[in-house]
This record gives structure tokens, C-alpha cells and sequence, in this order.
């Protein structure tokens, strides 16, 4: 099979940021902007649930995680489409697709967040607490001054390994008609007709760049983070 | 709040009808990709463990292509230009009549749609069992490798017979997650057109403005297969 890819060098521009400077952001700045929103909002909400349900009753925590479960049950373009079509019908505004795909991703991936915080704080040594209240620390400053710092520290990775993957799912605003580098690349696909090959195969490839990069930057953190490397 | 909801126009007639095609499909499409996910997971597993060095390494280089991509980009090359790539005695029979392979709502199983969904949904979450496999394979001891070879076992015995059944009881339940996942995603499949539970609840809304009744019927559908699919295969544990 040969491969032409002048098509791509043609569109380089409009694959990369769409038609942003005619005032409508889109290509894969689209994607990264919407991937930095929910990634943001999804850290910002994940941790603030796994503290409620650290410090809060065990009670809390149980529920909290049953409804992170029932979030993961539902598929990710079914969020999608009830924040599209639900919040205009309450609401009586219309959202815009970018936006109904940052908040859908957002209310998803917070409960991932939670999880990997809730287990980053689990796996602190029991002592590390008792040192702190034995050193005369109330309970709060042992959290906010020992105990976060230390989970969170270890948590980046993990973090990271989780924005990686948010980066794959903004592709989902394809069903919305965002014209996000996934929409960019059908819209060429849909005006050329004959290289599907070359635009998908080159989309495929950014992602991959974008995302596979996140990978190693993930795992050059967790090396560098580990205790006696001093960052 | 300009919400009313009227049940009966996603519950009767020819919305019900669309729904119930749907809910179909999905299962029909849920289990030919979790054959072929079953059957990738094994056989990239077996590759992992080749004597060659570089078959090795193309195995981890395709797995971390498939890991690093969006499964709707894979979806739409398999379907734009893999279906292209089969040879047209193939894509002839497959886009030719053949009733005994209709499910209800008019899908083929050898629609272009449907054969590039299941390939696509079955690639995907066949890496990421694969991974799952490989994480459940580093905690069996070294020595059962080195004892099975040394009865005389084959390397493909050894694999089938005494690493996979240990992995896979390390890995039980990641590996159920993986299937779970595996159902959930075969909702984007509705972007290349395969006619699923997501698909039918989009036409609904489409045709009589039922959004809310016809994404919570469609929600339910989701949450009610995971929850059986869930106990199916955490009963096959026990077994």
C-alpha cells in the first residue's frame, strides 16, 4: 500500500489548531486545553472527596466509593450525551460541546483520582501518624503537614498516568461534533475521501507521541520521586 | 426546571423496538469481543515469552501502540482502512446476504460496522488483559517455569498448563474488570455507525426529543448487564 502524505503537510496548520485564529479553538490545542480543564477539575474533586472520605467517618468513605463505582458503570459517552442534552433541559442554557465533554470527564475521572489518593494515603507507614502526635502535632497538623505532602508526593505518577489517559478519552467529543483533533481529522478525511489511511494513521501518531511521552515522563517520575533521590 | 418525562415514548412502539435491537447488538458485539480479546491476551502473552528476542520487542512495540492511542482513532482505522486492506473475495461475502447471521435492528455480523468493532473493541482490551495477565504472571514463582521445563513440558504446555492458571488466579479480578471495561466501551462503537444500545438511544432522542427517558433506559441497560456480567464471572472463580 503506498502512502501519500502530502495531504497531511496540506492541513498541518488546521490539524494542529483548527481554525483558532478565525476565533473557533479546535485541533489538538482543543484537545490539550480540554484535557488541562477536566484534568484540573477532575485532581481539584478527586482529592477533596478522598480527604472528606479519610478524615470524614468510615461510613463516608464506604459510600463515597460506591458512588465513585456506580460513576464507572456508566460508559463515558452516555455521561457525555446527558450532560449535552439533561443540562439545557433543566436549565434552560445551552451547553457547548467542549463543555459538556470537560464536565463529563471531569465527573468520571474524579473518582479515579479519589481511589488512587485514598490508596497513595493508605500505603503510609502506620508510624509516620503516631511520630507526629508523639511530637506533640494535633491530629490536623499531622494530615496537612506529614501525612498529604508524603502521599502526594508519591501519588504524581500516578496522577500523570491518569491525564495520559484523559488525553485518549477527549476523543469521545467526536460524537458531539467538537472539533477537537479526532473531529479535525475526520472533517479532512470527509473532504479528501481517499486517504484515510494517511490522516487516521497520522492522528494515531500524535496521540501516541502526546501520550506514550506522559508514559515515561509517569515513569521517570516515579524513579526520580522514590525516597533518596531528593527533589 | 423544563423537564417532563413520558415514559411511553421510549417504552412503546417503534422507540422499544430500537431499544431492544440495541440492547441486541451490545450483547452480541460484548461477547464476539471478549472471544477475540480472550484470544489476543493469550496469544500476546505467548509472544512476550518467545525465545526471540525480537519478536519480543514488536510485541511490546504493538502493545504500546494500542495502549497509547484512543480506541475511537482505532475504531475508525480499522473501519476506513483495515476493511479496505481484506481481500475482495472476503469483503464480498462479508457485505453479501446472509440471513442466519442477522440480529435484530438489521446488523450483520459481517457488517464492515460490526466486524470493525468487535476487531477494534477485541484488540484493544486484549492488550490491556494482556497487561493484566503479565502483572498476575511476575508473582508465579520462577521455579514453576524451570520445573515444568525440566519434565519435559513444551513451552506452549508450560504456558497453558502452569503459568496461565496461576496468573489468572493472581489477576482474577483485574482480569473481570478488563471484561466489565470491555462491555462499557463497546458504547463507542456507535461512532462508526454499529446500531447499540448508545446508537438507538441517540435515535430516539432524534425522533421524539425523549433524551432523558431514552439515555436512562439505556443507562439501566448498562448498569444491569455489568451487574450480571459481574456475577457470571465472578461465580466462574469458585468453579
Amino acid at each position: 500500500m503506498g502512502l501519500d502524505f502530502t495531504i497531511i503537510v496540506k492541513n498541518w496548520d488546521y490539524f494542529l489548531w483548527g481554525r483558532t485564529f478565525q476565533g473557533d479553538v479546535g485541533g489538538l490545542l482543543l484537545t490539550v486545553l480540554m484535557a488541562l480543564a477536566a484534568g484540573t477539575l477532575s485532581l481539584v474533586l478527586g482529592i477533596g472527596l478522598a480527604l472528606a472520605g479519610w478524615l470524614g467517618p468510615r461510613r463516608l468513605r464506604t459510600v463515597l466509593t460506591m458512588l465513585a463505582d456506580l460513576v464507572r458503570g456508566i460508559p463515558l459517552i452516555l455521561v457525555i450525551f446527558w450532560i449535552y442534552f439533561l443540562v439545557p433541559a433543566l436549565f434552560r442554557t445551552k451547553v457547548p460541546g467542549a463543555l459538556s465533554v470537560i464536565l463529563a470527564l471531569a465527573w468520571f475521572s474524579s473518582g479515579a483520582v479519589m481511589h488512587t489518593t485514598l490508596a497513595g494515603l493508605d500505603a503510609l507507614p502506620r508510624g509516620h501518624r503516631e511520630a507526629g502526635i508523639t511530637s506533640g502535632l494535633s491530629e490536623g497538623q499531622v494530615f496537612t503537614a506529614l501525612l498529604l505532602p508524603q502521599a502526594l508526593r508519591n501519588l504524581v505518577p500516578s496522577y500523570v498516568a491518569l491525564f495520559a489517559s484523559m488525553i485518549k478519552d477527549t476523543s469521545l467529543a467526536f460524537i458531539l461534533n467538537v472539533p477537537e483533533l479526532t473531529m479535525t481529522a475526520n472533517q479532512v478525511n470527509t473532504r479528501a475521501q481517499i486517504y484515510p489511511a494517511e490522516i487516521f494513521l497520522f492522528t494515531a501518531a500524535v496521540y501516541f507521541v502526546l501520550c506514550s511521552g506522559l508514559s515515561w515522563a509517569a515513569h521517570g517520575l516515579a524513579l526520580g520521586l522514590q525516597p533518596g533521590h531528593g527533589v | 426546571m423544563g423537564l417532563s418525562i413520558d415514559w411511553s415514548g421510549v417504552l412503546t412502539g417503534q422507540p422499544l423496538h430500537w431499544l431492544l435491537s440495541g440492547l441486541a447488538v451490545t450483547l452480541a458485539i460484548t461477547l464476539v469481543a471478549s472471544g477475540i480479546a480472550t484470544v489476543v491476551a493469550v496469544g500476546l502473552t505467548a509472544l512476550r515469552l518467545s525465545p526471540v528476542a525480537p519478536v519480543r520487542l514488536a510485541t511490546r512495540a504493538g502493545i504500546s501502540v494500542i495502549r497509547n492511542t484512543p480506541l475511537l482513532i482505532q475504531l475508525l482505522v480499522w473501519y476506513f482502512v483495515g476493511f479496505g486492506l481484506l481481500p475482495p473475495g472476503l469483503k464480498a461475502w462479508m457485505t453479501g446476504d446472509h440471513p442466519w447471521s442477522v440480529l435484530p435492528g438489521q446488523v450483520s455480523l459481517f457488517a464492515p460496522e460490526f466486524a470493525a468493532s468487535a476487531w477494534g473493541v477485541g484488540l484493544f482490551i486484549g492488550v490491556f488483559l494482556a497487561e493484566e495477565l503479565q502483572a498476575g504472571l511476575n508473582a508465579v514463582a520462577p521455579g514453576q517455569r524451570e520445573a515444568a521445563a525440566s519434565q519435559g513440558l513444551s513451552g506452549w504446555d508450560t504456558l497453558a498448563k502452569i503459568l496461565l492458571p496461576q496468573a489468572l488466579r493472581n489477576a482474577y479480578q483485574p482480569v473481570v474488570g478488563q471484561y466489565l471495561n470491555l462491555m462499557k466501551l463497546t458504547s463507542v462503537t456507535c461512532s462508526i455507525g454499529l446500531a447499540e444500545i448508545t446508537y438507538q438511544a441517540r435515535q430516539v432522542e432524534s425522533f421524539n426529543s425523549h433524551a432523558f427517558e431514552a439515555f436512562a433506559v439505556a443507562t439501566v441497560l448498562y448498569l444491569a448487564i455489568g451487574f450480571c456480567l459481574e456475577r457470571v464471572l465472578l461465580a466462574g472463580r469458585r468453579a
